[in-house]
């Protein structure tokens, strides 16, 4: 799937109907005094690509955070893959995590490895049966959908923005998870650059079936990539449906998102 | 009878809160709380340490690449002060020994001083230097662009991949740069005795050789390997922890670069009464 700037027409599937993958009843989460998820509740589908919006600070990042396991859950439920977290031995969980992908903000590339170490790292990290002939032709397969075959050998100092992003989509994607969690792919992205993200972005649900929450401010990026939009307000599910219902939303604050 | 003491007014309670006693109370109090919170976080962080570093799995690859950066890159600046080091110390002294006839025991005096104390010492802080604040900057700006999160949600334990490898490379690396450093040390002095005297180098390495007991030289090198794993684990430690944003970074670095000759200076001293009771 190479990426080209001029093809800018992205066609989406309609609202996916698979079973649900991620599960999320009374979910809390707080900092100290600070409650930042009051109480989620959420199902998200497989297939399916769900955006998260709402304003800076009302717990986005660490919704996702909660899916991953960087950050442990307070309180309520959370069921990935059929598998509820809080019943799992730590071994258990490592095995579920490996099925989920997340792509950083700010990419979070290795800055003291090349871009083909980047890729390199996470599938010698998950196995050591990977001959040398086998990696290579899965890193050089990982650049070419991104469209970065020609930038291999160099280190991610050396790249552009947008770049970075994709190579850590890439490197996200080269153990082909089950769940991808993007935490604000194109922010500090020119709009040309945005679109192709969110063109990879349904490229990859379309390639490899999988189930996506995209963490936005980009209400361009939202609107093209999302199949459910969900808006979170002070800790809890405030709004959700398409793009088309909450742009005409009868809430003015909700309305105000995409204006 | 009862008296009833009157409620301060909102000026005085003003001038109560702000009393040089209670200010310097204050103060104090957060100073000491503080002190007490990092050296438990330090102790939490060292103990951590101990139950990953025999978990597998064993990082050989990194430790390795770890130990060429840490060792190898340090060769330079350590053999540069190792030598002027030796050099100045030889210059130095030679005009007190010489006003009580006491030349011939230049070499034995500056092979003591470097072997003993003064090579281990300063290799040491100069190796804070460079290592410390290199481990706490990486591992800072690791941290603020969530390079140590990635590595987490990669199947990999950063503490393990990260901490352990350059604290097991410090350990390692120190006592050898120790070594190299007394040595050119040793050569520097042999430079600086010929700089006004015409001693061979046979004779000079000789005069060294006969002066030096064991006794000198393992207490020194033992305490190289505490040395390399304080500044190594302090690093690691203050970086690993920094705060979110650029201005942690720098704050990890000079903090670790601080902190760890500070604690080179106190195992130095703890060293030397242990040694000397030993001899004793």
């Amino acid at each position: 799937m190479p990426t080209d700037t001029t093809d800018i027409e992205i066609k989406k599937d309609t609202q996916p109907k698979g079973h649900a993958v991620v599960e999320m009843e009374h979910l809390k989460k707080s900092f100290g005094n600070n409650t930042v998820l009051r109480d989620i509740n959420l199902i998200i589908n497989e297939g399916e690509n769900l955006v998260v919006l709402g304003q800076s600070g009302t717990g986005k990042s660490v919704l996702i955070k909660c899916i991953v396991g960087l950050i442990d859950i307070d309180e309520g439920k959370l069921i990935i893959l059929g598998k509820n977290i809080s019943e799992l031995k730590n071994k258990e969980l490592i095995e579920l995590h490996k099925k989920i992908g997340f792509l950083f903000q700010s990419g979070a590339l290795y800055d003291s490895m090349t871009v083909r170490e980047n890729l390199e790292f996470p599938l010698r990290r998950q196995s050591d049966s990977h001959s040398k002939e086998k990696m290579d032709s899965l890193v050089k397969e990982a650049l070419q959908n991104v469209g970065l075959s020609e930038a291999i050998d160099k280190t991610p100092s050396e790249l552009s923005g947008g770049m970075r992003k994709r190579l850590g989509l890439a490197r996200t994607l080269i153990l082909k998870p089950a769940i991808m969690l993007y935490d604000e792919p194109t922010t500090g992205l020119d709009p040309i650059t945005s679109k192709e993200i969110s063109k990879l972005i349904l490229e990859v649900q379309k390639q490899y079936n999988t189930t996506s929450v995209i963490i936005t401010h980009d209400i361009e990026c939202a609107r093209l990539t999302a199949n459910r939009i969900i808006v979170i307000k002070d800790g809890i599910c405030a709004a959700e449906g398409t793009y088309d219902d909450l742009v005409k939303s009868s809430d003015a604050w909700i309305r105000s998102f995409f204006e | 009878m009862e008296t009833i003491k009157s409620q301060p007014s909102k000026n005085e309670k003003e001038a109560e809160e702000h009393s040089p006693e209670i200010f310097h109370e204050t103060i104090a109090d957060s100073i000491f709380k503080k002190f007490f919170l990092e050296v438990t976080s330090l102790t939490i962080f060292t103990l951590r340490f101990f139950k990953e570093v025999f978990k597998p799995p064993y990082e050989f690859n990194e430790l390795m690449k770890q130990s060429f950066l840490i060792g190898y890159r340090s060769l330079p600046l350590v053999a540069i002060t190792g030598f002027i080091i030796g050099l100045v110390l030889t210059i130095q002294s030679r005009p007190t020994l010489a006003k009580f006839g006491a030349e011939s025991w230049l070499p034995a005096m500056v092979a003591v001083s470097i072997i003993r104390e003064i090579g281990p010492v300063i290799t040491a802080l100069i190796f804070a230097g460079k290592v410390g604040s290199g481990i706490g900057a990486e591992l800072a700006s690791m941290n603020v662009t969530e390079q140590i999160d990635a590595m987490q949600v990669s199947d990999t334990n950063p503490f393990n991949y990260l901490v352990v490898t350059r604290v097991v490379s410090a350990t390692l690396m120190l006592p050898v740069l120790v070594v190299f450093a007394d040595a050119v040390g040793l050569l520097g002095s042999f430079v600086g005795v010929n700089l006004k005297g015409d001693v061979s180098f046979y004779f000079y390495f000789s005069q060294i050789f006969q002066s030096i007991e064991f006794k000198d030289l393992l207490p020194a090198f033992i305490k190289t390997f505490f040395f390399g794993f304080a500044i190594g684990l302090i690093g690691s430690y203050k970086g690993y922890n920094s705060n979110k944003g650029t201005v942690g970074v720098g704050k990890a670095a000079n903090s670790a670069v601080v902190f760890a000759s500070l604690m080179v200076f106190i195992i130095d001293m703890i060293a030397v009464q242990i040694t000397s009771m030993f001899q004793n």
